[in-house]
C-alpha cells in the first residue's frame, strides 16, 4: 500500500493501512497517529560550528481496541511485512491482558464542531530556512554576547539555531480524520563566565516562534544571554528567611506546570491529586484566571483537535482563584462518570494584571526575584513542594546582589493563596504563557 | 541535567560489596588488543535480518567521508520495548515500541555532523551521511577496506531467556501478585499501580578506523506505587527495580522487599512532618543516595563540559577536593547493573574511571572526542540515547568506595540534622556547581539518635564546597538497584548510583519553618 523506499512515505495512507490490518488481525477499533519530523540544529561555539544535526524521523503509534482489552503500539519500521507481523503480534498481546469496560475510542459527537479559525501555526517560509542560515544568525548571537560590557569575564559562549517541521496525521476507526502541520524556529545563547571564587556561572537567553521573519533580533538574545550570566557574578546564598518573592515570567511555568499533574482526571482517579473534590471551591488568590485556550493564532500549544481527536475548545480551569474545571480525557471520564473536556494542555491563558515586571519590582521594594528553578518534586498527592531557588535580592526596588543556592517549599494550597500581584507580560515562548507573579510573606531556605 | 525518573531506595542484599569484586578489568581499556578478529562478514551478524552488509557500512563511511574529516562512525540500533500497567486490580493496558534507525557521525576536531535515518537502505543511509559530512571541508577520504571485530567484549549480562521468548501470562502474573501483596500488606493501602517494562536492544558501531561491534543490551524495570488512606488523609509512595537481566531478576524475595519497602515508606509518611529550613548536618544513607555522588560531581566530570570550560571542575584535576577517605568511581562493568555497559556507543572499550582517588580529583569522563583533545584514552562514557543523537560523555555507575567509619558513629555524631533515606530526584548547574536532590523520605537526627521522619524535602548545595564538606564516609557501600534516569541536552540514558552512608557537614534544607533553631 505504500511504499517505503525513500522517507516520501504517504503518511496518511499508512496510517489508514494500520486501521485495516488491525481490524484485519481482530481488532473491533483502533486509532493511528502517523507523523514525520524534521529537525535540524545547529551549535556554535566560541567562533566555530560545534555540532550540526539534521534528521527526518516518522513513525506510527496505533490504538487497539480487541475484545474489551486496550494496547498501543508505536514502531518506526514501516516496512509493510513488519508492520503486518508487528500489529498482529500486538493483537495476539492485546487478547493476553484483562478486558477494560471504560476502554473506548471518544464519542464521534465530540469529534465534531472544529474550530475554524486560522491558527497560523506552519511558517511558508520555512524551507528556506537553512543551517547556514542558522549558522549565520548564531554567528550574530555569539558575537553580540562578546561585546557586552564586561564581556572579559566570559569563558565560553554558544549560541544555537534550530527549527523543525512536525506533520501528523490522524485516523480513528469511529470516524475520526484529522491532519496537522506546523513549523517552530528557536534561537538561544548560553553564557558561562568565570566568577572570582571559581564558580563558572551560566545563563542564557533564548526565544522562539512559528514564523522566522518574527523572531526578535538575534543580537538582543546574544547580548541578553551575556548579561544574565554576568549579573550572576558574585552570586551568594542569603539567609533563611519568610518575604516577597517576586517569580520571573520566564520561571514561572515551572510552579504552573505543577498543578497540571493533579488537575488531571488520571490523577483524579488514582487517588493522586490533592484538587480532587474542590470544583467551585477557591483554591487559589482570587487574582488567578486560566483559560485553557487552545485557539491561539501562532501560539506554541494550539491545535484544533487534541490527542484522541476530540474538536478543541477554550475551557476556563480556573476564574477569580475558583476551580472550575478538570483534564478529562475519555478512559478516565468513563471511569469517574464524567463528561470529557481533554486529557492534555494547550495553552494557558492568563488574566494579566496591568503592571510591567518593573513596576512589580518597585511596589514589592524588599523581595526575592526568582529567575530559575533547579530540581525539585511537587506531591500531586497532598500539594507539597519543595524546588531550588536562583535570583536577586530587590532592594529598594531595584535588582541587587545575586542569590544562589536557596530553595523555596511549600504547599500549594496555601501557596498560591499569597500571590498579590499579577504581571502584564505572559511569557510568549512556551505553551504556558506564565506571567510574572507576586507571592507574599513565603518562607526560603539559605544560610 | 535531571534525573527524571529515577526513584527508588537502598537495596536488596549484597548488591554493593557483591558486585564489587568484579570491577576491575583494566587491559579492555587497550583497545589495540581488543579489536582482533578479521573477516569479510563477521562484523554483521544480527543486523543482516535488516540488510546491512559490510559493504553498505563502508559505502557509508566513504559518503560521510566525502568532505573530508578526522573520523566517522554509523551506530545502528533496533529496540523493542514492551510496556505492562497494571491498575485497579487488573493489568489493563499493554504497550510495545519498535525502533531501528541508524545514526551517521562525522567528526573535525571538536566539531560534529550528525544525521540519522529509519530508512535502512543504501539511499536512506547516503543521504544520512550526506548531510553528517557537512561538518567538514576538505578532501574525501577513504573508508577502512575491511572491518576488525572485538571478539574479546565482555559479557556483563548474560540471559538466559530472552525477553521474546516470555509469555505474556507469566509478565502478568508477575504484576497481579504484586498487586495483591501490596493490598494484603496494609489494610489501609488504596490504590496500587505496578508498571512493567522490558526492552531488548541491539546495537552496531563500526567506525572509519575499521572498528565493528555489535552488543546485544537487555533492561527491565519494574514500578510499584501505593496510595494509602488513613483518618481522612491520603499518602502516596513508590518505588521501583531495574536491571540488565531476564525475568530470573525478578526473584520472590525481591518482590516481596518492594512490597514491604513501598507499603513501609508510604505509612510512615501519615508521621512525617517537614523539616526545618537551613543549614545544617546531613547523613545520606547508604544505596540511592548516590544521587549526592551523580549531582555534585559526576556531571561535572563530563569532559565534554571540561574541555569548553565551563564545569566548576575544569581547573581542578590533580588537586585535592575531598578527604583523604573520600574516592570517587565510575564504570560501567557490574553484571546486570542498570548502568552497566559491554562496551559504549562509540565502540570503546568499558572499564572504571577514578574521578577521586584518595581525596584528589583523578579523571574526567571522556568520549572520543574529549580524549583526542585531553590526548587520552577515551574511559568508554561515550553514550547515547539512541540512534537518534550523537554521543557525548554520560555517567554509568557512579558511586564512593567505603570508608573508615560505622553508620552508627555516623548517625551517633549528629547532634540536629536529617538523615536521607529515599530520593526522587536531582539536578546541577554545571558551572555554578549548585546541585540539588529531592527527598522523599527521611528522618530527624537529635542528639545522636533518629527520630521523627520527614517527608518532600528538596536539599541544595555547592558541588565543590559538599566534597570537601563530607566528613565521614562509612563501611558499608550499598549500589542501589533503582531505575535511575540521566537527562542531559534532551538525551536520556539508564545509570546506576551507590554510596556508603556518609555525613556533610552542612548543607541547606529546603524546609519550611521560618527560622532555624
Amino acid at each position: 500500500m505504500a511504499k517505503t523506499t525513500s522517507n516520501d512515505h504517504d503518511m496518511l495512507a499508512i496510517a489508514q493501512s494500520c486501521i485495516a490490518m488491525a481490524k484485519s488481525a481482530g481488532a473491533g477499533d483502533a486509532s493511528a497517529r502517523a507523523y514525520r519530523v524534521r529537525d535540524v540544529s545547529l551549535d556554535y561555539r566560541d567562533g566555530k560550528v560545534e555540532k550540526i544535526s539534521e534528521s527526518t524521523t516518522r513513525g506510527v503509534g496505533i490504538q487497539l481496541y480487541v475484545d474489551g482489552r486496550f494496547s498501543t503500539v508505536s514502531t518506526s519500521d514501516l516496512r509493510p511485512d513488519a508492520l503486518k507481523a508487528f500489529i498482529a503480534d500486538a493483537v495476539a498481546l492485546g487478547k493476553a491482558i484483562t478486558p477494560d469496560p471504560f476502554r473506548a475510542l471518544p464519542d464521534p459527537e465530540l469529534y465534531k464542531g472544529q474550530s475554524s479559525v486560522d491558527l497560523q501555526l506552519e511558517d511558508p517560509k520555512y524551507p528556506d530556512v537553512s543551517a547556514e542560515e542558522g549558522r549565520k544568525v548564531a554567528k550574530v548571537m555569539h558575537d553580540a554576547a562578546r561585546a557586552v560590557k564586561g564581556s572579559e569575564a566570559i569563558l565560553s559562549v554558544t549560541s544555537s539555531f534550530s527549527s523543525n517541521l512536525v506533520e501528523n496525521w490522524m485516523v480513528a476507526s469511529n470516524g475520526f480524520s484529522g491532519a496537522n502541520r506546523s513549523t517552530a524556529f528557536f534561537l538561544s545563547t548560553g553564557v558561562s563566565a568565570k566568577d572570582s571564587d571559581g564558580r563558572r556561572p551560566e545563563e542564557y537567553d533564548y526565544a522562539g516562534s512559528r514564523f522566522w521573519n518574527a523572531l526578535v533580533d538575534p543580537a538582543k538574545i546574544g547580548a541578553s544571554g551575556a548579561q544574565r550570566t554576568i549579573a550572576r557574578l558574585g552570586s551568594k546564598k542569603g539567609e533563611t528567611m519568610a518575604m516577597t518573592v517576586i517569580v520571573d515570567n520566564r520561571a514561572g511555568g515551572r510552579l504552573a506546570g505543577m498543578l497540571s499533574g493533579p488537575l488531571s482526571a488520571g490523577a483524579l482517579q488514582q487517588k493522586r491529586s490533592f484538587l480532587e473534590g474542590k470544583i467551585g471551591q477557591q483554591i487559589v488568590s482570587p487574582l488567578v484566571s486560566i483559560t485553557d485556550d487552545p485557539l491561539i493564532p501562532k501560539a506554541f500549544g494550539s491545535r484544533k483537535f487534541d490527542g484522541e481527536g476530540i474538536a478543541a475548545q477554550p475551557r476556563a480551569v480556573i476564574e477569580d482563584g475558583v476551580l472550575k474545571s478538570y483534564y478529562v480525557d475519555t478512559y478516565y471520564g468513563r471511569k469517574l462518570k464524567v463528561a470529557p473536556t481533554s486529557g492534555s494542555t494547550s495553552n494557558l491563558s492568563w488574566k494579566l494584571g496591568s503592571k510591567s515586571q518593573k513596576e512589580l519590582l518597585a511596589d514589592a521594594k524588599e523581595a526575592l526575584f526568582i529567575t530559575g528553578f533547579i530540581g525539585g518534586n511537587s506531591n500531586s498527592g497532598t500539594g507539597d513542594f519543595s524546588v531550588g531557588v536562583v535570583g536577586f535580592r530587590v532592594r529598594n526596588g531595584e535588582i541587587a546582589e545575586p542569590l544562589a543556592e536557596m530553595n523555596l517549599s511549600g504547599n500549594h494550597l496555601e501557596f498560591w493563596k499569597k500571590l498579590i500581584a499579577v504581571g502584564n507580560d505572559p511569557f510568549p515562548y512556551s505553551s504556558l504563557r506564565t506571567p510574572t507573579l507576586v507571592f507574599e510573606n513565603v518562607s526560603v531556605a539559605g544560610t | 541535567m535531571s534525573d527524571q525518573t529515577g526513584i527508588s531506595r537502598r537495596t536488596v542484599i549484597g548488591a554493593g560489596a557483591a558486585a564489587l569484586a568484579t570491577v576491575a578489568v583494566a587491559d579492555l581499556l587497550d583497545i589495540s588488543t581488543v579489536f582482533a578478529k578479521t573477516g569479510p562478514t563477521a562484523g554483521v551478524g544480527y543486523f543482516s535480518r535488516f540488510g546491512v552488509t559490510e559493504k553498505l557500512i563502508r559505502d557509508t563511511l566513504s559518503a560521510a567521508l566525502s568532505k573530508g574529516g578526522d573520523y566517522a562512525d554509523v551506530f545502528f540500533q533496533h529496540r523493542v520495548t514492551n510496556n505492562l500497567m497494571l491498575e485497579d486490580g487488573i493489568v489493563n493496558r499493554a504497550s510495545s515500541n519498535v525502533g531501528l534507525g541508524v545514526g551517521v557521525r562525522v567528526v573535525k576536531g571538536d566539531q560534529t555532523g550528525y544525521g540519522f535515518t529509519e530508512d535502512i537502505t543504501a539511499d536512506g543511509l547516503r543521504r544520512a551521511a550526506l548531510t553528517a559530512a557537512v561538518i567538514a571541508e576538505g578532501p574525501a577520504k577513504t573508508a577502512p577496506a575491511r572491518f576488525k571485530v572485538m571478539d574479546s567484549k565482555p559479557n556483563r549480562y548474560p540471559v538466559k531467556i530472552k525477553w521474546e521468548d516470555i509469555r505474556p501470562q507469566q509478565k502478568l502474573t508477575l504484576l497481579t501478585g504484586l498487586n495483591d501483596k501490596t493490598f494484603k500488606a496494609n489494610q489501609f493501602v488504596r490504590k496500587v499501580n505496578v508498571n512493567f517494562m522490558d526492552q531488548g536492544s541491539v546495537i552496531l558501531v563500526a567506525d572509519s578506523t575499521g572498528r565493528i561491534v555489535e552488543d546485544a543490551q537487555p533492561m527491565t524495570t519494574l514500578y510499584l506505587g501505593v496510595v494509602a488512606e488513613k483518618d481522612g488523609r491520603r499518602e502516596n509512595n513508590n518505588v521501583n527495580r531495574a536491571a540488565r537481566q531476564d525475568i530470573g531478576y525478578y526473584t520472590p524475595q525481591r518482590l516481596d522487599r518492594m512490597v514491604t519497602d513501598v507499603v513501609d515508606k508510604t505509612m510512615v509518611l501519615f508521621d512525617a512532618e517537614q523539616p526545618p529550613a537551613g543549614e545544617m548536618p546531613v547523613v545520606m544513607a547508604a544505596g540511592a543516595a548516590g544521587i549526592l555522588l551523580h549531582e555534585a560531581i559526576g556531571h561535572g566530570m563530563e569532559a565534554d563540559f571540561n574541555r569548553k570550560n565551563v564545569s566548576i571542575y575544569s581547573d581542578k584535576l590533580g588537586k585535592p577536593v575531598a578527604k583523604p577517605f573520600v574516592s570517587i568511581v565510575d564504570e560501567g562493568t557490574q553484571d546486570n547493573a542498570r548502568g552497566a555497559i559491554n562496551v559504549d556507543d562509540e565502540g570503546n572499550a568499558v572499564g572504571r574511571t577514578m574521578l577521586v582517588e584518595n581525596g584528589t580529583l583523578t579523571s574526567y569522563l571522556h568520549d572520543s572526542i574529549s580524549a583526542k583533545h585531553y590526548g587520552v584514552k577515551p574511559t568508554g562514557n561515550g553514550r547515547r540515547q539512541g540512534y537518534e543523537f550523537a554521543p557525548m560523555p554520560r555517567m554509568r555507575s557512579t558511586y564512593m568506595l567505603p570508608g573508615p567509619h560505622k553508620r552508627d558513629e555516623i548517625v551517633a555524631s549528629v547532634k540536629r540534622g536529617i538523615y536521607c533515606d529515599l530520593f526522587s530526584n536531582g539536578q546541577v548547574n554545571i558551572g555554578a556547581g549548585d546541585f540539588t536532590f529531592y527527598v522523599k523520605n527521611g528522618y530527624m537526627i537529635e542528639d545522636g539518635k533518629i527520630t521523627k521522619p520527614i517527608k518532600d524535602v528538596n536539599i541544595i548545595g555547592n558541588g565543590p564546597k559538599v566534597l570537601e564538606q563530607i566528613d565521614m564516609v562509612a563501611d558499608d557501600l550499598k549500589i542501589d538497584e533503582g531505575g535511575w534516569t540521566c537527562g542531559k541536552d534532551g538525551q536520556f540514558v539508564p545509570v546506576s548510583q551507590g554510596i556508603p552512608t556518609v555525613r556533610v557537614s552542612a548543607i541547606t534544607v529546603g524546609g519550611r519553618a521560618e527560622k532555624k533553631g
